[in-house]
């Protein structure tokens, strides 16, 4: 910055006022990209920005995942501990999925309990996961009726850059897909569950699935991926949840109306993008 | 207990869950405490500064198994409304629930603020404080994997001054910091946990190598006057 600014001043100038043009009027600064077809961080409207996912990384955690998706970080870990069961469901563990946007992701958070985002944000991936059937909760059995396996998917957000539903759940899916369970055993008598540091077995999931969310603006301008800077400027927001065949798990829409078309449009895209992530 | 039980703003799972209790617990952790480097050798660092994106200044640090984030936000208006000459640093330690060996639950206790403290400390006297009236500079530190205490505060202070440093926050010198276990007569740098469990006493030193001025010392456990000196001339 500081060397721009003496080689050629009105460049360093021209880059300030952009900012400050940014700060005062997003909406307007948004719209005359789009008017350009192009969006603030240089992709068009169908652009993803790029994925990486990095497994296993945390020793303390049972199973890990670090996802980034452009600028956005999040860790999720598993940590696998063991409870009764409930007295109607005597063969079924828990699956405990919670998402924490701290202050340290982002200015807009603030230090204490869960924002209304963030409580939100970990109803949907409970959701997700309990709608598509990906683990089977009575895999999670070690002995019916007394004990079962409890998976706390804790993720964390470390720099927030928007599209955190897309990353927190692929994280926790990435987390649970590296997860280990040690071999229990429950000792009728004591009434004692031991698990055996040596052998420990992968957790399965019946099926592959990402989610892939959009915004729109004024009906008919459909963006993937949001960033932090485009999520509060839309109209309405659509998550897409499909499987690696192209089936889908689940449509959420929040915000405005939108038409059919936008809706199919949206729908095509993330059966494209799931076939991309697939390979 | 792993978390509250009518904590009704997350998903709460059963009532009661408790860690995995394994058949040959307490075998292997004399196993553990053999120490592969010399006493005075440090754990290999990792910093990167710069990201976290969001923030005005950040700073990644890993020390083998330790994983710390960092941020800095501000100098930004401070929300209470007396006036101060002086500008405020706040620090605020978070674990994640994931982060050690039994899992955490997500609310604050008095560890993640002790640690906040001792890192506060370690790093006020370098900042110029008094070029930022009614402004607050607040801290975040996210542990995100948690390998003994002491290693958390020593790396936690070095990666918060770094990330003071990458917000472009006035500083009289970069702070660094390292922890000591004393282990019979030994004096073991940088512990790991299972270390410093096994040690008699811990001294965390934190100073500005540049001024060659010593910003803070903690030191706990049964050592003696003499033996914390040289603990302190070894750091």
């Amino acid at each position: 910055m500081s060397s721009s600014s003496v080689t050629n001043p009105s460049v360093a100038d021209e880059t300030l006022r952009a900012q400050i043009f940014q700060r005062l009027h997003p909406r307007v600064y948004l719209e005359r990209f789009i008017a350009e077809k192009i969006r603030p961080d240089g992709r068009t409207f169908d652009e993803w920005r790029n994925v990486s996912v990095n497994v296993g990384s945390i020793s303390t955690a049972d199973g890990s995942a670090l996802v980034r998706m452009g600028g956005t970080t999040i860790v999720c870990g598993v940590k696998a501990e063991i409870a009764e069961p409930e007295l109607d469901r005597p063969e079924q563990g828990f699956l405990v999925p919670n998402i924490d946007l701290p202050a340290i992701c982002s200015p807009k958070f603030k230090p204490g309990p869960p924002t209304e985002e963030a409580q939100v944000l970990s109803d949907r991936l409970n959701e997700a996961l309990v709608a598509s059937d990906a683990l089977s909760l009575s895999s999670l059995c070690i002995h019916p009726g007394k004990a079962v396996w409890t998976l706390y998917v804790d993720c964390t957000c470390i720099n927030y850059d928007g599209n955190a539903f897309d990353a927190a759940l692929l994280a926790m899916l990435g987390a649970l897909r590296n997860t280990t369970l040690p071999k229990a055993t429950y000792n009728e008598e004591t009434g004692r569950t031991t698990c055996s540091r040596k052998t420990r077995s992968q957790v399965q999931l019946t099926r592959k699935f990402a989610s892939m969310s959009f915004g729109v603006l004024d009906t008919s301008h459909v963006l993937s991926d949001l960033t932090a800077f485009e999520e509060p400027l839309m109209d309405v927001t659509l998550t897409v949840i499909v499987d690696d065949r192209g089936e889908l798990i689940s449509t959420t829409e929040s915000g405005g109306a939108i038409s059919e078309d936008v809706l199919l449009q949206c729908i095509n895209r993330a059966k494209e993008r799931a076939l991309q992530l697939k390979d | 207990m792993a978390q509250s039980a009518n904590d009704r703003r997350r998903i709460n799972g059963p009532e009661e869950s408790f860690p995995p209790i394994f058949d040959d617990d307490g075998e292997d952790i004399k196993l553990k405490m053999q120490r592969s480097r010399a006493p005075g050798d440090i754990r290999p660092i990792f910093l990167q500064p710069g990201l976290i994106s969001q923030a005005n200044g950040s700073a990644y640090i890993e020390t083998e198994k330790t994983k710390i984030a960092c941020a800095v936000y501000g100098p930004r208006q401070s929300k209470t409304t007396t006036y101060s000459e002086k500008g405020r640093l706040n620090v605020e330690v978070k674990f994640a629930p994931f982060s050690c060996t039994r899992r955490r639950a997500p609310m604050r206790d008095a560890e993640d603020r002790s640690i906040g403290v001792a890192i506060h400390q370690a790093i006020v006297s370098s900042i110029r404080l008094e070029l930022f009236p009614k402004s607050t500079i607040d801290v975040f530190i996210t542990i995100i994997e948690n390998d003994g205490i002491e290693g958390c505060i020593a790396s936690g202070s070095l990666a918060a001054s770094t990330a003071l440093a990458d917000a472009g926050i006035e500083m009289l010198g970069l702070v660094a910091s390292c922890s000591a276990a004393i282990v019979g007569d030994d004096i073991q740098l940088d512990p790991s946990e299972a270390e410093a469990r096994a040690s008699s006493g811990t001294v965390i030193l934190a100073c500005m190598p540049a001024l060659d001025s010593i910003t803070s010392i903690w030191q706990s456990g049964q050592v003696s006057a003499d033996l914390s000196l040289k603990v302190i001339l070894s750091d």
